[in-house]
């Protein structure tokens, strides 16, 4: 009986939940991405915005999981410089959206994602 | 034992496996954990003052050994290879606090205890593999060996902050144990800040594991 109670929920956790990924897709995917960066802070999304010129996308190793992506939203978090950022996991690009008139130089954000137990493989600059 | 103990940390370290949850979080901060199996009902909480160090306190409740165990525990990254999509990681944790005894062998009986032992977890988006033991010296009480090791596959690939789950096997051995060995298959829910995980051993013992990371 235990045995096929947990079958069941397997089963049906196994087959629910992509619905639930498929949803949130859905709603993803009227963000056009490659001009547009979701801005997320403290686990909250304020909505698409549009990345601007000196904002960067940075290429980071290691990313793979949620929890990857909280550890550096909670570190940037930090930066009275970042108004939020954005983790794409399928690409490894975060990209990072400043305040009006601040920004962090390359070594910082590099620093930065360091700190945090991971690499960057490259920053390029929103023009 | 200590033989043994030396050659499955080295061995260990050369598969580059391991279980459980990130023994160390990300700088500043902080995660709870409970866990609970057929051998033990554990608290565990601790803070990261960098992404290779993490120190806390740990409760272990050792239901049938008949004690409890209060340890601080500090657990340190060793090394993290970041590779492009993949994630492998390799830990020491160990613990140093007292035994406290129970039940009719061990009642009012303390101690000194400490454990010591090695984890290593190799994740992608859609795979996972861990392995991990621990020896554990509970004063003149008791000493014992224990490892564990699981595989893990996600049904689907999702984006950050959707509900992700893995579907994972863990199995576990305790040479001590009547039953040396147990398997467990066991699902693994992680959303945001929670992670939680259901599973149900051969021998039929519940498991319920949940973290908070904040």
């Amino acid at each position: 009986m235990k045995t096929l109670t947990l079958l069941s929920t397997i089963a049906v956790l196994t087959f629910a939940n992509p619905a639930f990924a498929e949803m949130d897709k859905m709603d993803h995917a009227t963000m056009d991405h490659s001009t547009h960066a979701e801005m997320v802070m403290d686990g909250k999304a304020d909505g698409a915005i549009i990345a601007k010129s000196g904002d960067a996308h940075i290429s980071v190793n290691g990313l793979v999981c949620d929890f990857c992506a909280r550890a550096l939203e909670k570190t940037f978090g930090k930066r009275d410089e970042v108004k939020g950022i954005d983790v794409n996991l399928e690409t490894k690009i975060v990209t990072v959206n400043f305040n009006d008139g601040q920004t962090l130089d390359n070594d910082t954000l590099t620093q930065i994602i360091t700190d945090s137990g991971y690499n960057v493989e490259g920053i390029h600059r929103v023009e | 034992m200590i033989r043994i103990f030396t050659t499955l940390i080295v061995a260990g370290v050369m598969m580059t496996a391991t279980a459980e949850a990130r023994p160390v979080s990300y700088p500043d901060g902080w995660t709870g954990m409970l866990m609970n199996d057929g051998e033990a009902n554990t608290a565990h909480i601790h803070y990261s003052p960098t992404a290779k160090t993490s120190i806390g306190y740990k409760y272990e409740h050792w239901r049938d050994k008949e004690y409890d165990i209060h340890a601080v525990q500090m657990n340190n990254l060793l090394k993290r290879w970041n590779e492009k999509g993949v994630f492998p990681n390799l830990y020491l944790k160990s613990g140093l606090g007292v035994v406290d005894g129970k039940g009719q062998d061990y009642d009012g009986e303390t101690d000194m205890a400490g454990f010591t032992g090695i984890a290593a977890d190799w994740e992608t988006r859609r795979y996972f593999t861990s392995y991990e033991n621990r020896y554990t010296k509970a004063g003149d009480l008791d000493d014992f060996f224990q490892q564990s090791a699981r595989v893990g596959i996600a049904p689907y690939v999702g984006d950050y902050g959707d509900l992700h789950t893995w579907l994972m096997v863990e199995a576990k051995h305790m040479p001590e144990n009547e039953d040396k060995f147990t398997v467990t298959p066991l699902v693994r829910l992680f959303k945001g800040a929670h992670l939680a995980e259901f599973g149900m051993s051969t021998s039929g013992e519940a498991l319920f594991n949940y973290v908070y990371r904040y």
